[in-house]
């Protein structure tokens, strides 16, 4: 049998390491959210990436389908696009420039900061967006990207 | 002008507003817009008004509306008003305007139709080419998106069925358009050389068509599209030449490598031309038109992006010096003005997400793609020019 090697550090201290790796973490992997009634707990990865280059209309039960992003600029839509879509912002928006200049579809709708957006999220029937987990509540639904 | 704008906004809310049902519908409309500013100086030659002394004849100012009535009922329009030298005095035009019904749409797959005028998709830029946020430059690379007979290859009035392949590498999507496409003077100078008595005229519908292949990371784009075009000329009682048609097949293969701070494109095209039915003076110009270009870019800053690219085109891919085309027509037409070779430097400033600041640099060797209404006696162009120009854009 292995086992690893117990950890030679105060308990103290690796407490403090993992307070800051969980702290960085959130930071850098915002979490996937939706309305409470849209009745779903994951998504796919392919879907997630349609919903948001906004090619996915519909949930499966039909209804339409909100997405709302933050600002391009802003640091947690950069590692939502990074990370989780494996997108740069950049090439979301040229997706979206494209459909909306040419009649094919229109923009997400755009809030200023994430407080907007848990209230967008949890208010707006349909809706889909993303959130620092430190800010998740029970006003939305988290979904899990399988 | 404006109340044109608001006038041609309200008209179409007016058209969608029996199909609203929900209680928040508003949440379904959405408007747009941009405006952009341009400037214009060459040491020679014209482009975009008087160029040679400087020009600030190019705005181009767009707005539009969308109306998602259903999941999967998507009504949109947009009007245009461009402005550009000699050639388009900034009239407004619908742009596009259509009922997108996706007949399907699944994480697997989406097919659908769109009914009314769309914009065709053509090469990498041409569907929203008139949108400086989404061009590489200020001009796009003229050897393939000519600005002299671009209402011909820009929207097509008809059905336009797509239908799109998700897998776990990629997309695939194809594009099927039939159509008439708008015919305006610029056309008929181009391809027959003068504006005659007669008119040319949209023949048979113009088919579009596109198939692309975009990797699931965003990084490779490919794609090959193309449109087939039919012009008739009816010719008037005094023109010297008799009334034919015009045959084009215009089409571009792309290739698009984007990584996170630069991005390589290149695009070739070819356009065969043939001319039936005019008599001698013109049956015997049927060629091939050619263009391409190698473009990269890199980001210096997140909001600062620099541009480099090379490009040539050839009115004949088989006399690509002009020397025959120059002597057909006994001189007159230098040989310059049947090709052109340039190379091009541009920076791009995004001072906020919504307005931006372009400067470009362009060194140019031929005169071919120069409006011909802008410069008309040939022999007066010169061979080797620059070009300089700024613009400033705004969107919302």
């Amino acid at each position: 049998m292995l086992y690893p090697r117990p950890i030679s550090f105060p308990k103290r201290l690796s407490g403090v390491l993992i307070a800051l790796i969980c702290a960085f973490s959130a930071y850098a992997d915002p979490v996937l959210i939706a309305h409470p009634a849209v009745g779903m707990r994951d998504v796919s990865l392919n879907s997630t990436r349609l919903i948001f280059s906004m090619q996915l209309a519909q949930w499966p039960d039909g209804g339409p389908v909100r997405v709302y992003v933050l600002p391009d600029d802003s640091e947690v839509h950069r590692s939502f696009a990074k990370d989780l879509l494996s997108l740069y912002p950049r090439q979301l928006r040229r997706v979206w420039d494209r459909q909306l200049y040419s009649g094919t579809g229109q923009a997400p709708e755009a809030v200023a900061d994430p407080v907007e957006m848990r209230q967008k999220v949890a208010n707006t029937p349909g809706a889909i967006g993303y959130l620092p987990s430190e800010m998740i509540d029970d006003t939305v639904q988290v979904l899990s990207i399988r | 002008m404006a109340s044109c704008l608001q006038g041609g906004v309200a008209a179409l809310l007016a058209l969608v507003s029996p199909v609203l049902h929900a209680d928040d519908w508003t949440d379904d409309i959405q408007v747009h817009g941009f405006m952009s500013q341009g400037f214009v100086k060459t040491t020679d030659n014209r482009f975009f008004g008087d160029s040679d002394d400087g020009s600030t004849e190019f705005t181009e100012l767009g707005i539009n509306a969308s109306f998602r009535a259903t999941p999967s009922v998507l009504l949109s329009g947009q009007l245009l008003s461009r402005r550009a030298g000699d050639m388009y005095d900034g009239s407004p035009v619908i742009d596009y305007a259509l009922v997108d019904w996706t007949i399907s749409n699944t994480p697997e797959h989406a097919y659908g139709v769109m009914i009314g005028r769309s914009k065709n998709p053509l090469g990498l830029y041409n569907d929203t080419r008139d949108v400086a946020f989404t061009r590489p430059s200020i001009f796009l690379p003229q050897q393939i998106y000519f600005d002299q007979v671009r209402n011909l290859i820009l929207s097509a009035d008809g059905l336009q069925f797509y239908g799109r392949l998700y897998d776990e590498q990629g997309t695939f999507s194809l594009n099927l358009g039939v159509g008439s496409s708008p015919v305006d003077e610029n056309v008929e100078i181009s391809f027959l050389g003068s504006d005659y008595g007669g008119d040319v005229e949209s023949g048979d519908p113009a088919i579009i068509a596109r198939g692309e292949y975009e990797t699931r990371d965003g990084a490779w784009r490919f794609s090959l599209s193309a449109a087939k075009v039919n012009l008739s000329f009816d010719a008037a009682p005094a023109d010297p030449i008799g009334s034919g048609e015009i045959d084009l097949l215009y089409w571009i293969a792309s290739v698009q490598y984007t990584a996170e701070r630069w991005s390589l494109t290149a695009e070739y095209m070819e356009e065969p031309i043939e001319f039936n039915g005019f008599g001698p003076l013109v049956d015997n110009r049927d060629s091939t038109v050619q263009g391409y270009y190698l473009q990269g870019s890199y980001l210096l800053r997140d909001d600062l992006e620099w541009v480099v690219r090379y490009s040539e085109g050839f009115t004949d891919k088989d006399d690509r010096e002009g020397t025959q085309q120059s002597a057909a027509t006994g001189g007159f037409v230098p040989p310059h003005a049947f090709y052109r070779k340039d190379w091009m430097v541009g920076l791009r400033w995004d001072v906020t997400p919504s307005f931006m600041l372009r400067a470009e640099y362009q060194w140019n060797d031929g005169t071919w793609t120069l409006p011909r209404r802008e410069n008309p006696v040939p022999s007066a162009t010169v061979q080797d020019w620059e070009m300089f120009s700024l613009l400033a854009s705004y969107r919302f």
